[in-house]
């Protein structure tokens, strides 16, 4: 299979001005991702799929990550003038990145056998614009995968044929996989709670001592 | 020597003791019901049955006329099948007369069925 | 019927009984359980009916498939928040006497996914249970032990007096409220009437 600059710069010639980005990963596989922006996506997936070298006609996964707002620490060298001399100082800027959620599409070659070339799809926030595309139209079998991530993630896929929440009732009202989820508290004591289990059982069964 | 019982009168005697043992048998059990076991009549309990969910909508829904048509070629080829195992069974052994008259009762059935598939029956709409 | 007395008769050949005892005999040799099944705890069940195990043995092998018929519940497996208003309805549509056997970890208390955003903590916050089976998922064994506990209980139950069965009493509820889909959680999270846990005392 190509790799994934090869993926890339073809389909930036296939189709212009689409704007990819790949995402590398410093985990253990290693398995480096492209990001597509969402407007485009639709005719990005029909490329991979339908381009006679990739054929990626299967795919197998699709999920939802959430990033919360984190801050990022950029070091830098600056050089500057002080007392009348050059010095080099290392400088800590913090940047601070919106959150934002992703949706993660997996996706092979039943026909060549080859795979997994990985697809990233970005919301712009974690709020009022978490929207993405939907890639049912080309791949039939994410469609129920991305209702399960809307139904978790809050991630709305715009093209779905029937985007309702899939696991929990209609009427549920928050997305549970969602790092910032709070559950219902009807904590109950465990035989041995530990870290933050031990602290919910100091507030639900207070004894004399903390009351 | 006393006459023999009318032939019927052990029949006439069977459907008596099973009458009575049959009533016999819901009469004790409410009986029981009323004697012991109070009935506890509730909303869930008389709903209709749907798997655990809500019911929805009235129980005496009409269906369609086509499942019923469904029902009666299903049957036609239900008889069908009683007739064609012993055929196929004593085959061999078969005089040529009992073979054209299995033959004519398949003709027929087969005709029927042409004729529900060229009205369209089999087409589910 | 003094203890004495009955066996005396019985040397004799004469056998006595009480209407209760009949009744109850009756009624603990044939509990036919409701046919369904939450999670894995059900493979367990079905292995408990075939032949291997074989549930028949103690009257239970006709699994129901309405409850119209069923005297056992087995809620065997996980019941997620979704699926706990259907079962509470299926155990309001089935006639009194009616029991219920909470097999697994699971439908006891929510068991490995206690801290799940989607697991009910225990099925007895929403219908009383008569026998919990632990494990995960328990043996087939362990479900042939919880009917034998269940058939023992049977067997004691009275059928007239104060303490009697709550089948028998009149102002026992037969049917207790469906749960409804909240927006975080069931309305309510658990029948305050039934389940009444006692209080823990911490100890640090």
């Amino acid at each position: 299979m190509e790799t994934l600059e090869q993926i890339k710069s073809r389909l930036e010639a296939a189709i212009p001005g689409l704007g990819l980005e790949i995402q590398c990963n410093g985990a253990v596989p290693g398995q480096a991702s492209l990001v597509v922006p969402p407007a485009r996506a639709i005719e990005a997936a029909r490329f991979l799929r339908d381009d006679p070298r990739l054929a990626l006609d299967y795919c197998s996964n699709v999920s939802g990550v959430d990033w919360l707002d984190r801050v990022v620490e950029e070091h830098a060298r600056v050089t500057r003038v002080i007392d009348g001399r050059e010095r080099v100082f290392d400088e800590c800027r913090e940047r601070r990145v919106p959150g934002y959620l992703e949706a993660v599409y997996h996706l092979y070659s039943m026909r060549l056998k080859h795979g997994p070339v990985i697809l990233r799809q970005r919301t712009v926030n974690r709020v009022d614009q978490a929207r993405v595309t939907s890639l049912t139209p080309v791949w039939r079998s994410a469609e129920f995968q991305e209702r399960e991530a809307y139904d978790l993630f809050g991630i709305v896929f715009e093209g779905h044929p029937d985007l309702r929440r899939i696991l929990m009732w209609d009427e549920f009202r928050d997305y549970p996989m969602r790092k910032d989820y709070v559950e219902p508290d009807d904590y109950e004591y465990e035989p041995t709670p530990h870290d933050d289990l031990k602290e919910k059982a100091r507030r639900h069964y207070p004894i004399e001592a903390d009351a | 020597m006393p006459s023999a019982p009318h032939p019927y009168l052990f029949l006439a005697l069977m459907l008596a003791v099973g009458l009575v043992f049959c009533l016999g048998m819901l009469g004790l059990a409410r009986l029981w019901a009323v004697w012991v076991s109070p009935p506890k009549p509730g909303l869930t309990k008389g709903a209709a049955y749907e798997c655990g969910l809500a019911p929805q909508g009235d129980v005496g829904i009409r269906f369609q006329s086509q499942y019923y048509l469904y029902a009666i070629i299903f049957l036609v080829f239900d008889v069908e099948t009683v007739f064609l195992l012993p055929f196929a069974v004593s085959f061999t052994g078969l005089a040529p007369g009992a073979f054209v008259a299995i033959m004519v009762f398949l003709l027929l059935l087969v005709e029927g069925l042409v004729w529900a598939w060229g009205k369209g029956l089999l087409r589910w709409r | 019927m003094d203890e004495g007395l009955r066996s005396e008769l019985s040397r004799q050949g004469i056998f006595a009984t009480t209407i209760q005892d009949l009744y109850n005999w009756g009624c603990r040799n044939s509990i036919w359980p409701l046919n369904f099944g939450l999670a894995c705890c059900a493979i367990e069940m079905i292995a408990a009916s075939m032949a291997r195990f074989d549930i028949a043995r103690f009257g239970a092998e006709v699994f129901r498939p309405s409850p119209r018929q069923a005297d056992l519940m087995i809620v065997a497996g996980t019941v997620t928040k979704k699926m706990a208003p259907q079962v509470v309805r299926l155990y309001n549509q089935m006639p009194e006497p009616k029991y219920v056997i909470a097999m697994g970890a699971c439908a006891i208390s929510g068991g490995p996914f206690k801290r799940g955003y989607n697991v009910l903590k225990g099925i007895d916050r929403y219908v009383p249970v008569d026998v919990h089976i632990p494990g995960c998922p328990p043996c087939p064994e362990a479900l042939l032990h919880g009917l034998i506990a269940l058939q023992k209980e049977i067997a004691s139950q009275k059928l007239t007096g104060p303490s009697r069965a709550r089948a028998f009493q009149e102002e026992a509820p037969g049917e207790f409220p469906v749960p409804e889909y909240g927006p975080y959680d069931l309305v309510p999270a658990k029948n305050t009437d039934l389940w009444r846990p006692k209080p823990i005392i911490r100890d640090e």
